[in-house]
């Protein structure tokens, strides 16, 4: 029972971490029709700025927060108006290769101005360690938890019920449409840019403190793919709740199975899932007309 | 496009003016080649690795050379990929010409040249990645410096269990899933089985994993409080920072990269005074005055990325000069080889014990020391000098 | 200046070309290839050679991605089992070359019929990861097999020899290489113009419309999995022979992502596109470290401690501007060129 307990808790802090990661994934896909290759680069860069500037001005972790969420808007900003604004028509394929060749640029900058090695960023936080119903979380873990929930909350007030939260769903359903209705598509394209970009800083700074700054952080994007699939590649609080399964899952698989099942899990599960429902668990349904 | 790059390559040939004899060497100066990690995540690595070279060669060069020649280093990036390895060495030795290797990277890199090193009966010291693949068999012209992760395990899990052993000890292990984890593991199962304790469990990861609640929860349940820790950089840290969350009171046997400053600050603040067993010295007199001597040679900025890794370059490439020196002006790639193979007890001012390649295997300091850090100001401190396991 | 065709056969209809002038240009082109051993150094043959593999590798995805339209971000694992099923032949079974290469592809086929089945239903990223997953888990499959694949360990390739001649040295590789190249060049050029290929097209146009008219499906989709699977487990095996030593690092996902690059960057659904994005590749690394060294003195501490990153951002660089302003790609060039040529003076 303690056994399933821990990995069942930790599982929910590595989902955390993914679901952050695919919200951000998931909110560019659903508003600009563009899977952002350079996501799990943007929340390196952005874990990075959070480390300068934590080092700089000496701040303890909300100020930090507050901080670092507008200057990664304007980052996801400057890459939306460079790279993708330029190539508005082209085919989504070129689109998507072009955040392949940010994502590579990005890699290149992180370790240019940061050097190579792992560094340590406890960002203010505590490190005393807290029991919750027996369960032993740091600080930084539950954090994490936090933020994922917040975030999810956030997301569904957003879309739901101010304007641009309606006009990017309107913009995701049929971008035409949303034209003709008045709506600035080129507005929303780089508001998703800079919300995902926010989304990104946030998962940047709790995975950095949870787990490791390092310049291969960015292979975390990756991982983070079966948690966006699973969800729907357009549903926000699909790739929350996504995330969040798929972290238990990985750990559940790992602990009781192990020979590396971990790697494989969220992957074999997606594979399986859709097999059933090719769009995902909140996807929505690509309706063809011929 | 291909034109052009064979008009060019033709060019550079032609200008690396090959003198009789062997490639590499002139009236003026040797080209040694390195190739290094110089990319990627594991590229601080390289970087102190490549550093080891470029002191060497600077300290040599300061003092008049080898018989009058300089000694040029040509570095060559793999990203600690095999096949980029195999690539670099060929660009290295058909096109700049290269006499000997210092510098390398992994096992599986080292491996995916030996092809090359063999044909070309290049001198090659290895001495980032003492692996028994690479000098089992024993290849003519390769000679090994280091000791391996299993004998480094050994000698600081019998420290633990000569001076340190807890009253009811579960020892257990955690690896890599890669030929590097089988070593720390075989090195942990000749302890248990010497020392007759509980073999709790052991464990395998993937390379590159930064989450260990699982495996730490099955140590846990294990009741681990002798650990062998096969994590490197950040894994370790992670890998203590997850035993300090579940209050496990443990002692850990680290890998010999965790006695690099960037390690120590990461793995620290679990508090953990984990053991470190290397073949070159961590602390004390001799690498007091390696610094002092390398300050010399370098910016300070470089002189921040020394670590072990330097210290392993730099006893390479000495025994390499000295092997070369021995030759005096007629220098060819066949004495080299001659004048390694009778080297015995060469000195290195204490940064490892004596270096001698005058055996079988071609295999020099395998003598192990184990260091412990203090995780309150993050210093290391030695436990037992250089000996042999 | 051309103005229009007229065939008199069949003949020339399904011609590959009707221009005397084109073939004329191709033997040229061949006849420069296969002087190439005799003209340049050996770094420069090997890189020759990497980038043939590439192009046989570019070649085989094309037919499943620019051609039949389903994205498969999953090569990389296509690539390990071909090269991975050589290196056991041949260094554990002591098969010769020419059986270890068909073998390689065949293998490659068969797992690429366990990836295309729960792949039918999918379409666009979803697809794309679903690719993505079976290359990690093949990659994983790999690592744990450990009796068969040696694990970690990862196998040398040696002794692999056709007519006396060793295979996996210099010019006799290139050889090998450059005619497995332009077989499949061949292959794909001809299969594109057969009722295969036109029923690939119309699925990629629009597979509801195509099902109507008969096209069915699951067939034309899985046999375009195994045919571009046995064309990219045959590269992996020609990889397995240039680099010697196997393991899976060497097949890192990276090097899926940058397949699909390659037929971006040279022009999706055309072989041509496919052969000059992946000579384009495979050779800007060293375009770009000759720019560098040019432009930025050798000797200087910012080269020394620099120069990787900068090669690597310069990289990306190229990708994102090339995709900036020719977003059709490199045989958009030759595209434009011809256009330009046929209708000079006229705009249009």
């Amino acid at each position: 029972m303690d056994f399933l307990a821990l990995l069942v808790s930790t599982g929910l802090v590595s989902g955390a971490a993914y679901g952050l990661i695919a919200m951000g994934f998931a909110l560019i896909y659903k508003s600009t029709g563009v899977v952002n290759f350079a996501q799990g680069e943007l929340v390196m860069l952005t874990a990075y700025v959070s480390f300068s500037l934590a080092n700089a001005l000496g701040l303890s972790f909300i100020p930090l927060l507050i901080v670092t969420i507008p200057i990664a808007m304007a980052i996801g900003l400057a890459l939306e108006r460079l790279i993708i604004r330029p190539m508005l028509g082209e085919p989504v394929f070129s689109i998507v290769m072009a955040t392949v060749g940010l994502a590579v640029i990005l890699r290149g900058i992180v370790v240019l101005i940061w050097g190579s090695e792992p560094l340590n960023f406890p960002a203010g936080l505590p490190t005393k360690v807290i029991s919750i119903v027996g369960v032993p979380f740091y600080p930084a873990q539950l954090c994490l938890l936090g933020a994922l929930a917040l975030v999810t909350f956030c997301a569904w007030l957003f879309l739901r019920f101010t304007r641009l939260g309606m006009a990017m769903r309107a913009v995701a359903a049929n971008e035409t449409a949303a034209l003709l209705m008045g709506v600035s598509v080129d507005r929303i394209h780089a508001a998703a840019w800079m919300l995902s970009a926010a989304i990104a800083a946030i998962a940047g700074m709790l995975f950095a403190i949870n787990f490791k700054l390092a310049p291969d952080m960015w292979f975390q994007g990756l991982k983070s793919f079966p948690a966006v699939i699973l969800g729907g590649l357009d549903s926000v609080i699909g790739a929350s709740l996504a995330g969040l399964i798929i972290g238990v899952i990985e750990n559940l698989a790992q602990g009781y199975l192990g020979e590396g099942m971990r790697e494989i899990a969220g992957f074999v599960v997606i594979i399986v899932v859709l097999m059933v429902r090719p769009y995902g668990l909140f996807g929505s349904v690509d309706i063809e007309r011929v | 496009m291909k034109i052009a790059t064979s008009v060019l390559a033709a060019a550079l040939l032609s200008a690396t003016a090959a003198w009789a004899g062997d490639p590499g060497v002139s009236d003026t100066e040797i080209k040694i080649g390195d190739v290094n990690i110089m990319t990627g995540p594991a590229a601080f690595v390289g970087r102190g690795v490549s550093l080891g070279s470029k002191i060497a060669a600077a300290e040599i060069n300061a003092a008049g050379g080898i018989n009058g020649r300089k000694i040029k280093i040509l570095t060559e990036d793999d990203g600690y990929i095999p096949s980029r390895s195999f690539q670099a060495l060929t660009k290295l030795l058909d096109e700049d010409g290269i006499f000997a290797l210092n510098g390398t990277s992994g096992t599986a890199n080292v491996l995916a040249m030996m092809p090359l090193i063999t044909e070309n009966n290049l001198p090659t010291v290895v001495t980032t990645a003492p692996s028994a693949l690479i000098y089992k068999p024993v290849r003519p012209s390769v000679f090994t410096f280091g000791a391996s992760y299993s004998d480094a395990f050994y000698a600081q899990l019998k420290y633990i269990h000569d001076h340190s052993e807890p009253n009811n000890p579960v020892y257990g292990v955690i690896r890599q899933d890669d030929d590097f984890g089988q070593e720390v593991e075989a090195g942990y199962e000749r302890a248990v089985k010497e020392f007759g304790v509980k073999d709790g469990i052991r464990l395998r990861f993937k390379k590159g994993t930064s989450n260990f609640a699982a495996e730490m929860a099955q140590m846990k349940q294990a009741g681990v409080n002798v650990l062998a820790n096969g994590g490197i950089f950040a894994g370790a840290a992670n890998i203590l920072s997850e035993a300090r969350k579940l209050d496990m009171n443990l002692q850990s046997a680290d890998v010999w990269s965790e006695g690099i400053p960037a390690s120590a600050k990461l793995a620290a603040p679990a508090g953990y005074d984990y053991t470190v067993g290397d073949y070159v010295a961590l602390s004390g007199p001799a690498v007091e005055k390696f610094l002092a001597m390398a300050k010399a040679f370098t910016t300070a900025d470089e002189l921040a990325g020394v670590s072990r890794y330097t210290f392993v370059t730099y006893v390479g490439l000495k025994s390499l000069a000295h092997a070369m020196r021995e030759c005096g002006k007629e220098l060819t790639r066949a004495c080299t080889i001659e004048k390694l193979r009778q080297t015995k007890n060469l000195d290195t001012g204490g940064l490892s014990a004596p270096v001698s390649y005058d055996n079988p295997q071609q295999l020099a300091g395998t003598e192990v020391a184990v260091y412990q850090l203090h995780a309150k100001d993050v210093t290391f401190h030695e436990l037992v000098g250089f000996k042999k396991y | 200046m051309r103005t229009g065709h007229y065939k008199e056969s069949v003949g020339g209809l399904i011609a590959l070309s009707d221009s005397k002038a084109v073939w004329a240009w191709t033997v040229v082109l061949l006849a420069a290839l296969v002087a190439a051993p005799f003209l340049v150094g050996a770094y420069s043959l090997t890189l020759m050679v990497s980038a043939l593999i590439a192009v046989i590798g570019a070649v085989g995805l094309n037919l499943l991605t620019g051609t039949t339209g389903l994205i498969s971000l999953g090569q990389a694992g296509f690539l390990a089992v071909g090269a991975y099923t050589n290196a056991i032949l041949l260094t554990d079974y002591h098969m010769p070359v020419w059986v270890g290469l068909p073998a390689a592809g065949i293998a490659g086929a068969l797992v690429s019929i366990v990836v295309g089945i729960p792949s039918l239903r999918l379409k666009g990223l979803y697809l794309a990861i679903t690719t993505l997953a079976f290359a990690f888990i093949i990659n994983h499959i790999i690592l744990y097999a450990e009796h068969v694949t040696h694990g970690p360990n990862g196998v040398f390739v040696t002794g692999a020899k056709l007519f006396g001649f060793g295979l996996q040295r210099g010019p006799a590789l290139y050889y090998l290489a450059l005619t497995l190249a332009v077989a499949t060049i061949f292959a794909a050029l001809n299969l594109l113009r057969t009722r295969v290929g036109r029923a690939w097209i119309a699925i990629r146009d629009h597979d509801i419309a195509a099902r109507v008219m008969g096209i069915d499906l699951v067939r034309y989709k899985l046999l375009a999995f195994v045919v571009s699977s046995f064309i990219v487990a045959v590269a992996g095996a020609l990889l397995s022979l240039q680099i010697r030593f196997v393991n899976i690092d060497v097949f890192a996902l990276i090097l899926s992502i940058e397949a699909l690059a390659i037929i971006i960057l040279g022009g999706l659904g055309s072989v041509a596109g496919a052969v000059l994005g992946a000579v384009f590749l495979s050779y800007l690394p060293e375009a770009i470290r000759l720019v560098l060294s040019a432009v930025i003195d050798p000797a200087s501490p910012l080269y020394a401690n620099y120069v990787y990153e900068i090669r690597g951002i310069a990289n990306g660089l190229v990708i994102v501007l090339f995709l900036r302003f020719k977003p059709d790609g490199l045989i958009g060039f030759w595209r434009d060129a011809r256009k330009y040529w046929s209708n000079w003076p006229l705009a249009y």
